[in-house]
């Protein structure tokens, strides 16, 4: 059952008034329920074979949980690391013979997401970092929480502790922003993401019939349908956890406004970003290996740059595991991991010219015109790794990139070429409106929430906006019969 | 949460819901069948007699405006193309929501023609679900017709089917379905033009039965049963074409079946010549339907079999009937013209291009 289709949206009708209606010690243990029901029915269960894959979900909290208690009560090191790595090892080892080597059939919904989620628990506990969870119902369903088995965000432990068990009153507000939150998550969905996605689809399909400006389009249409569906799936989720009263990680914050790819990074997927930061990037920098490495290199580079190459070298490690999260084939592994390591290593080495040549030409880092072109830079370097990201191969890839420069056909802008691509004139404008929509509000969204600033308006104005909104998704959102339904690109990616 | 705000949350979805009801409304694919619905809602409460129901041999065959002028019978048809029988009796529940019929006529075409071959087709059932108001009758119809549940609430919310017609609201025919009463200028009438000649094959002899599916026959049934708690009077008529004998020997059967329930049924094709209909010149489709010369034939023919047979009030010059005096007279002249297109064609023997039915 899709996030987006009518039944769920029913579903969630239906639990939100009875999760409001119990008593409220039994609120956590209805989330359960509901948690492990939307599992059982999800459309990635019931296509994987059936029920039984609960039990993946169900073996791997229990190894954690297990792990966790044991981990707190031994005093010997030795100990903790072995049944620590035995864990990981179990709960990897199941999301690679399920994910990795090629049966996705048996692969249940979110395994990717809860497996992060409870590993990083787990290494809380190990390092003494967070406390340990001795009911296992309780931390089944930090692991199994619905919202987030879609596509995330990844949830911290102590972070969510408090939030998921404790009691929840009925806040109107919290209600009201929640549904405003999905709504928003909708239209970026259904009305910008599923009309992106017919240019993206047509010219990724058939590059060899485009050369030049076409290309660009494509892979332009092809980041904004990747970033609207993904944040508009987020918005969908966070706001449906809102109108429970649990408050999630936020996942985006505006992530093409970034002025570099670093920052860019740290408003992307920003949970999955921060996990392998501090359970791969840290600790990896806290190996012998590497602590060793700087030592070993002093001599032949000089201590800063020794100190550079090591931390590289774990940021090598660092983006080929975010890539291989992705997909685990080469295209993914360059297109959202190698390459951006190379922008942001290549960011660095260079930086000293940069500082230079910006000096030499007066530019201040607070120039209006440089902000752009820096927010444009990003956006043109992560279209190209998207690149990679959406070909089938990285052959496809380059051939791809190599048709984009193999001519200069900037007329199709005013000759009406756009409107072949899949969407005609009417589309196009929707498409274009609709962004410019959601680029002012990204813009304005920089200040605060516009819900908070719109709750502060007159009745009549607030309601005829959430109107105008509600209509304009459900007439020009592409749903229905017609469509097939709007699914994540994320969850197909990494359920 | 305070009584305040239930009470605007409960606002603010009651207007939603109206708006979205309003927007269906108005975004359901135009055409002839929206029209005919459309106009059936916007007649006056309680000043339709007959209601007919059935698939394409009613609404081509049988003129209301005609039948108004000539024998004062107010009648409106409620046809759909390949109507399944199963959508009559809600049809009919439908109609007396806002009229008080004496009679209901039923055409029998679709019931010689198993159920299964027409719910494949979505439009076949939307013709007659999508076309009705919001209600719990449209719920039933729903429930009766769509028999994968899954799906039903696409039915039970077409703006997941419709929304995406969202360019044709501009149109001031679209916005005037804003509540679903738009009055029909024919009474729901469609007028063919062109002729496609067909040959009847002489059927007379054929007198033996034979079975029809037997999911319509359970439905035929039921809709008699619920005739007969209506205690209200039914007519049902097999509209003239050139059949087969696999047909004529199934029309057998269902006249036995349904005199055998105390009802009539007219078979026009067993008064082919009193009717006066030429098979070389009154079809627009080889056979299968009639143009507006057959039309106007049929019609009479049914007109004085309802003055006979029946005590319907003759609604001529009566309050509330001005437009049925208007579609009288609007009738008149395009029946004039589109039988001059008729007689043109014939005579240039300019014959109307085959339809490959689904």
């Amino acid at each position: 059952m899709s996030i987006t289709s009518f039944y769920f949206l029913c579903l969630f009708a239906l639990a939100l008034v009875l999760y409001y209606v119990i008593p409220k010690k039994a609120q956590w243990a209805f989330l359960l329920l509901l948690s492990l029901g939307y599992f059982m029915t999800s459309d990635t269960v019931v296509q994987s074979g059936g029920w039984y894959v609960v039990f993946y979900l169900l073996a791997a909290v229990a190894a954690v949980w297990g792990a966790a208690i044991y981990i707190d009560r031994t005093a010997e090191p030795k100990k903790k690391r072995g049944v620590l790595v035995c864990a990981v090892l179990f709960c990897l080892g199941l999301l690679c013979v399920l994910r990795f080597f090629k049966l996705p059939l048996l692969a249940p919904l979110g395994i990717s997401f809860y497996t992060l989620t409870l590993l990083g628990y787990l290494f809380d506990v190990y390092y003494e970092i967070g406390k340990v969870q001795k009911n296992y119902f309780r931390l089944l369903l930090f692991g199994s929480y619905f919202p987030v088995m879609i596509s995330g965000p990844i949830l911290k432990y102590q972070e969510m502790e408090n939030r998921l068990y404790a009691p929840h009153k009925l806040d109107y507000r919290q209600v009201t922003f929640g549904m405003q939150r999905m709504l928003w998550g909708f239209f970026k969905v259904l009305v910008i993401s599923e009309r992106a996605a017919v240019i993206a689809n047509e010219i990724f399909d058939n590059y060899d019939s485009y050369a030049g400006l076409p290309i660009w389009v494509g892979a332009v249409a092809f980041t904004f349908q990747l970033y609207t569906n993904f944040s508009g799936c987020m918005d969908i989720v966070l706001g449906i956890s809102q109108c429970f009263g649990i408050e999630l990680p936020e996942n985006f914050r505006a992530p093409f406004l970034s002025r570099s790819i670093s920052e860019y990074w740290r408003r992307w997927h920003i949970t999955l970003g921060t996990w392998l930061r501090e359970y791969l990037f840290y600790p990896l920098l806290r190996t012998k290996f590497f602590m060793q490495l700087p030592k070993t290199l002093k001599p032949k580079l000089g201590k800063k740059r020794a100190k550079q190459a090591t931390t590289f070298l774990a940021m090598f490690l660092l983006w080929f595991a975010i890539g291989y999260w992705h997909g685990g084939t080469w295209n993914f592994i360059i297109g959202s991991g190698l390459l951006h390591w190379f922008y942001i290593v290549s960011g660095e080495l260079l930086e000293p010219f940069f500082a230079k040549w910006k000096r030499s030409w007066h530019i201040s880092e607070e120039n209006r015109l440089f902000v752009f072109f820096q927010r444009l830079r990003t956006f043109a370097l992560v279209t190209l790794g998207l690149v990679f990201f959406r070909s089938p191969t990285v052959p496809d890839a380059v051939r791809m990139i190599g048709r984009g420069f193999s001519a200069a056909n900037f007329r199709i802008l005013w000759d009406g070429s756009l409107f072949s691509y899949g969407l005609d004139w009417i589309e196009f404008t929707i498409l274009a409106v609709s962004l410019l929509l959601f680029g002012w509000v990204s813009v304005r969204q920089q200040k605060g929430w516009l819900r908070e600033k719109l709750e502060k308006k007159p009745l009549v104005l607030r309601w005829a906006v959430l109107y105008a909104l509600l209509f304009y998704v459900i007439l020009l959102g592409q749903y229905g019969p017609e469509y097939s339904a709007a699914e994540f690109i994320y969850q197909n990616f990494r359920a | 949460m305070t009584i305040k705000q239930a009470a605007k949350a409960a606002v603010f979805l009651a207007g939603f819901l109206f708006l979205l009801v309003t927007v269906t409304y108005i975004v359901r694919t135009n055409g002839g069948v929206k029209d005919r619905f459309t106009g059936f809602y916007a007649e006056k409460k309680n000043t339709i007699d007959v209601i007919l129901a059935g698939s394409s041999p009613v609404y081509p065959y049988y003129s209301a405006p005609k039948l108004y002028g000539e024998y004062g019978i107010a009648a409106y048809p409620l046809s759909t193309n390949n109507q399944r029988p199963k959508a009559i009796k809600y049809l009919f529940k439908e109609a007396q929501k806002t009229q008080d019929p004496s009679l209901f006529i039923v055409e029998l075409r679709m019931f010689t023609m198993p159920d299964e071959e027409w719910e494949d087709t979505m439009a076949f059932t939307r013709g007659v679900t999508d076309n009705l108001k919001y209600s719990v009758n449209r719920i039933r119809a729903i429930n009766a017709l769509v028999s994968d549940k899954g799906e039903r609430y696409t039915y039970y919310f077409d703006i997941f089917k419709y929304h995406s017609n969202w360019k044709t609201m501009v149109m001031p025919s679209q916005l005037a379905c804003w509540n679903y009463e738009k009055p029909h200028p024919l009474k729901g009438l469609e007028i063919k033009t062109g002729v496609g000649p067909a040959v009847q094959e002489d059927l007379s002899g054929v007198t033996g039965t034979k079975e029809p599916p037997e999911k319509q026959l359970e439905v035929l049934y039921d809709l008699l049963d619920w005739i007969r708690q209506s205690g209200k009077d039914a007519l049902f008529i097999i509209s003239p074409y050139a059949m087969e004998e696999e047909a004529r020997l199934q029309y057998n059967y269902l006249i036995g079946a349904i005199e055998e329930e105390g009802y009539p049924v007219l078979d026009f094709n067993a008064h082919i010549e009193t009717i006066g209909l030429d098979f070389s010149t009154d079809f627009y489709d080889y056979g299968s339907h009639v143009n507006a010369l057959g039309e106007g034939k049929c019609t009479a023919f049914l007109g004085e079999y309802l003055s006979q047979h029946y005590d319907l009030a003759d609604r001529r010059g009566q309050e509330g009937y001005e437009s049925w005096d208007g579609a009288w007279a609007l009738y008149q002249t395009q029946q004039a013209e589109a039988e001059a297109s008729c007689l043109a064609d014939i005579e240039n023997e300019n014959w109307a291009p085959e339809v490959i039915e689904d």
